[in-house]
């Protein structure tokens, strides 16, 4: 809290790493609100951005409370409003377009519905599809703003029936005036979608990125653009249909088409950008980038930009008929177009904003059809814009099958600064903030920003309820790792087998377990299945194993929390790195012990990663190793920190690997994870780590009252304004 | 690409991996074999349109539509001529039309729309502005020297980190030698017994180690001057964009104080508040100082300090 105001005050940023579980959400909710009531002229609005939508959901209900709070409190309510915004999808109440199950297929079907020329259309033939709920707020729904309060999707949905009004439009048109907005990062981060949703966020705003320890992924993969075979094939369709389109159009309504060359020559910006249904793609480029500047007369026709676009098709085509693995900086790529095929670098800069004009002028409504095309200019505009911080590689099959050609392009950012840079700029206040964020140093480093407050927390807790166990080695003192030269070790797979039976056997209710890799856990899973050891295990507990596929992995997780919630329990066994390791909570009994086999390393041969990190290395001066490492302790932080969810959660964590006892491993993990490592538990074997833990469990399995954690780590009112207590706050401020 | 096949003779390159495909001037593949078969003399008709044809235009098809490679082949013989680059007109919008013209002859000669007219239009240009089109020959665009130069950046980069990274290895080498030269020295020489002699050898290559592994996180001294500017690189001669602004104007500091303003420079000799001065010795003079620059500033001190009740 304390830093949280002081990074306010000082209208910078801050880094802060707060253990999951522990209030993060709450406690900056509160702040921030209290501070933007207390000056509302400094920050007029907060950006809460999460990632994935149960997650949004959370935020909004913790929202939800602190408001209701605040009523019962000052007994008047304040005017806040507060609402959350997602895609189409998950917005959409029109009855034939919510029930498709894809969101591009949505977004398609809206557009086709809403866009300004199709309704301009209407007028004259009125048997065009509409959208009422669009119409209806059209009509009125920008006059009579949404009433304050707390709206979450569904909230907003049951506003938008109610009222007859498109609750998305409604949700896009409110966030400008609302003061809390919760979305997700990609309405930020993505300069393809912050374009048209954030674009008129004002200056003085909060934003804060939770769950920020992938962020750097984050960023990096909305500049990135992979183009395969089959994109190339589809952009070909996609060109005919351009070509053939333009010349229906030339026979029936060459005035358009004049029209727009007009605007083209006189470098006019669309004069109907506001038409907020129209803007279909924006720039894929950052907006301080953008060449301010008329189009270029090398593609000012129709015409001639499809010839321009199919000469660069086929440029890429032939680049993909590559025999082996190419990388090159962009300059050396358009340095080669040109030589090829005679093509400039400044058209190629507005191949992106020209497409998007053209696909406007000839009212093509399906764009989802035109992802491939889009997908090509997209590329084009990045790759002749920005000369640094980002490779090209070409790779004409995969690494793990050399004999089937599949040839990919690659365009990969390195940089994730370059992406996340316009919202340090813009915003005077942004706060990232995650329960696994060790080392703190590393995330300014990359993202290259200075922040003013950077700090790790700890909990207070009135028990240790968390016991981290690093197992080196087997019962026979084999050493456990699960780098390569072990991986097919027997020995280690059978004593990985014993950690895991032991562990079934005093462990109450779930495990989880999570391995570095799908490919590391069939093989471990396969050869335990021929020693028996499965069989054995599953005397004790039921076992549930993670796919790469969602649906069975969904299954999977639901039959687990059932087996958890009756019987003897459950283990599931998972991925770093996989969907369960990233968002789903094991609360309570859902996961009372969790098993790290091995160190999650990335797979290091894969060349995007070998040119990340050498440009880390000769930019930020970050080293190959240590990136490396970072990464892998951050995953395996998210990995054992999927159990402990609250105070009075208490799970076991074990790193089953001898690696992670190396000082430089175990200093990366969190500051609220390395308190309670104690010397003693760093080398163990397997016996004396079930000991430990039997040790463990039985203490925590003791009843444990709320009245326990008062006066620890719950204060009540009277304690809280209590003299000592006043004094120790003062005193810890003082300090820092 | 498998299922593409010379027209003439239906062989693919699915049943023949090595099959070439020509490509001439009128934008119709064969393969080789064909070409070799039907140009024997050097010249014959197109199979397809009839066109007249050398052997010597055959060219290998680099792309998967022949129209793409017969419309690159026209496109540099026209830029060849149609040279002129943005410097050479007086505004943005009159070379914008200039390409725009440019692309519409490549696009005539490429889908034969008048090509009479166009090709002689093409000759009369090029009679018309033979000088310039000689002059540019030479000179790159604008942004093709940007590209060379980041070309250059890059290579001198990858130049230097490959040259530092060979000089850190040899040195560490070296050192390494050194060490062990000199425990083998002292073994040879020394008085002391060995284990003791094997120790400081120890703790001294431990320290090696240390020292190399700080070096390794040092960073590396760039090769820029301080101006950002990249040291023995080859600056771009494009002329500096003029910028086109207001002239800054001076104007005088206006003192605020709450009373009377300050007395000028010129008037405090005859106020007479010079009198309450040092006066400036000849050794101060030398360097610009004067008596009244002293007062003026104390003046204004004591002026800027009233107060408003």
């Amino acid at each position: 809290m304390l830093e949280l105001k002081r990074t306010l005050d000082a209208k910078g940023h801050g880094v802060l790493e707060m253990p999951s579980g522990t209030g993060k959400t709450i406690s900056l909710l509160s702040l921030i609100v209290a501070y933007q009531r207390a000056f509302p002229l400094e920050v007029t609005k907060l950006i809460y951005c999460s990632r994935t939508v149960p997650e949004i959901e959370k935020v909004v209900e913790e929202l939800r409370k602190l408001m209701e709070f605040y009523t019962k409190q000052t007994g008047e309510t304040n005017n806040f409003l507060a609402l959350a915004l997602s895609s189409r999808k998950n917005l959409c109440i029109h009855p034939e377009v919510s029930s498709l199950r894809f969101g591009k297929e949505v977004d398609a079907k809206c557009h086709s519905m809403t866009a300004s020329y199709i309704r301009a259309q209407r007028h004259s033939n009125p048997s065009l599809p509409t959208c009422r709920f669009y119409e209806e707020f059209d009509a009125v729904g920008r006059q009579v703003p949404l009433p304050a309060g707390v709206y979450n999707l569904d909230d907003l949905k049951d506003y938008g029936r109610r009222k007859g009004h498109c609750p998305y439009y409604t949700a896009r048109y409110a966030i400008l005036h609302a003061n809390i907005v919760v979305y997700s990062y990609h309405y930020l981060l993505d300069p393809k979608i912050a374009d048209l949703v954030s674009k008129e966020l004002a200056k003085k705003s909060v934003v804060v990125f939770d769950e920020a320890h992938n962020i750097d992924n984050v960023c990096i993969d909305s500049m990135s653009v992979n183009i395969t075979r089959r994109t190339l094939d589809r952009c070909q369709t996609n060109v005919e249909t351009l070509h053939s389109t333009i010349q229906q159009i030339k026979e029936t309504d060459a005035a358009r088409l004049k029209q727009e060359y007009r605007r083209l020559v006189e470098g006019l910006k669309e004069a109907n950008v506001a038409r907020e249904t129209d803007v279909y793609l924006a720039n894929p480029v950052l907006p301080d980038e953008i060449l301010k500047e008329a189009v270029p007369g090398t593609i000012r026709t129709a015409e001639h930009f499809v010839g321009f676009l199919r000469r660069f098709m086929e440029y890429l085509k032939s680049r993909l008929r590559v025999q082996h693995v190419v990388q090159e900086s962009a300059p050396q790529f358009l340095k080669d177009i040109y030589e090829k095929v005679c093509i400039d670098r400044k058209p190629l800069r507005f191949c992106a904003e020209r497409l998007q004009s053209l696909l406007r002028t000839l009212e093509i409504t399906d764009i989802a059809d035109f992802s491939a095309v889009t997908l090509i200019s997209n590329f084009a505009t990045l790759v002749s814009t920005y000369s640094q911080g980002f490779t090209i590689i070409i790779e004409p099959f995969e690494d793990r099958t050399p004999t089937i050609a599949n040839p990919v392009l690659h365009f990969s950012c390195m940089d994730p600064s370059i992406a996340i840079k316009p919202v340090f700029q813009r915003f005077q206040s942004v706060i990232i903030t995650s329960g696994t964020l060790s080392p703190l140093d590393i995330y300014p480093r990359m993202l290259d920003f200075r922040p003013v407050t950077m700090s790790s927390f700890t909990m207070t807790l009135a028990r240790t309820c968390l016991c981290p166990l690093i197992v080196g080695r087997g019962n026979d003192q084999v050493a456990l790792s699960s780098k390569f030269e072990t991986r097919e070790d027997f020995a280690v797979i059978r004593n990985y087998g014993n950690l895991l039976l032991e562990m079934s056997a005093i462990v109450p209710d779930g495990i989880v377990a999570f391995f570095t890799s799908y490919v590391y856990m069939e093989n471990i899973v396969a050869s335990w299945y021929e020693q028996g050891i499965l069989e054995n295990i599953q005397r004790n507990k039921l076992i549930f194993i993670e796919t790469p596929d969602a649906a069975e992995t969904s299954m999977a997780l639901e039959k687990y929390q059932e087996a958890c919630e009756n019987g003897r329990g459950a283990i599931l066994l998972s991925v770093a790195r996989g969907k369960v390791s990233e968002g789903i909570d094991f609360v309570h009994h859902f996961g009372r012990a969790v098993v790290m086999f091995g160190v999650p390393y990335v797979y290091t041969q894969s060349r995007i990663l070998k040119a990340r990190l050498e440009y880390l290395r000769d930019h930020f001066q970050i080293r190959e190793n240590d990136f490396l490492t970072f990464d892998a302790m951050r995953h395996a932080a998210q990995c054992v920190g999927r159990a402990i969810r609250g105070k009075t959660d208490y799970g076991l964590m074990v790193f089953a690997d001898k690696r992670y006892a190396r000082a430089d491993k175990r200093g990366k993990l969190p500051r609220w994870i390395q308190e309670h490592l104690s010397e003693g538990s760093l080398n163990l074997t397997v016996d004396e780590s079930v000991h430990l833990a039997k040790h463990f469990l039985r203490q925590m399995a003791q009843p444990f009252r709320q009245e326990d954690q008062l006066g620890l780590s719950l204060l009540t009112l009277e304690q809280l304004q209590s003299e000592e207590m006043l004094q120790k706050i003062t005193q810890m401020a003082h300090q820092s | 690409m498998d299922d593409q096949g010379c027209p003439r003779c239906k062989t693919t390159k699915y049943r023949n991996p090595s099959l070439k495909l020509m490509v001439n001037v009128c934008g119709h593949t064969l393969c080789e074999n064909c070409v070799e078969m039907l140009f024997v003399r050097g010249s014959g008709n197109c199979v397809q349109c009839d066109t007249p044809l050398r052997k010597s235009n055959f060219r290998v098809q680099l792309f998967e539509d022949p129209a793409v490679d017969k419309e690159v082949e026209i496109r540099k013989k026209v830029l060849k001529i149609y040279n002129k680059r943005d410097f050479d007109f007086p505004s943005l919008r009159v070379y914008n039309d200039y390409l725009e013209q440019v692309e519409d002859i490549v696009f005539n000669l490429t889908n034969n729309i008048d090509v009479e007219n166009t090709k002689l239009r093409m000759e009369q240009y090029q009679k018309e502005n033979r000088d310039v089109i000689q002059r540019n020959k030479a000179k790159l665009t604008r942004e093709q020297e940007e590209l060379e130069e980041l070309l250059l950046l890059e290579q001198q980069g990858n130049e230097q980190r490959r040259l530092d990274v060979l000089q850190e290895e040899q040195r560490q080498l070296q050192a390494k030698r050194k060490n062990k030269q000199a425990l083998l020295d002292e073994l040879e020489q020394s008085q002391l017994p060995a284990t003791i002699l094997l120790a400081k050898h120890k703790a001294r290559s431990a320290q090696l180690e240390t020292e190399i592994e700080q070096q390794k996180q040092s960073v590396k001294p760039t090769s820029l001057f301080s101006t950002g500017i990249q040291q023995n690189q080859t600056v771009s001669l494009v002329p500096i964009p003029r910028i086109e602004e207001v002239l800054y104007q001076y104007r005088p500091l206006k003192m605020d104080t709450y009373g009377p303003p300050a007395p000028d420079l010129g008037q405090l000799g005859r106020l007479g508040y010079l009198n309450h001065v040092r006066a400036a010795l000849p050794q101060d003079t030398a360097g610009g100082y004067t008596t009244a620059m002293a007062c003026h500033r104390a003046m204004q001190d004591a002026f800027s300090g009233l107060f408003s009740l």
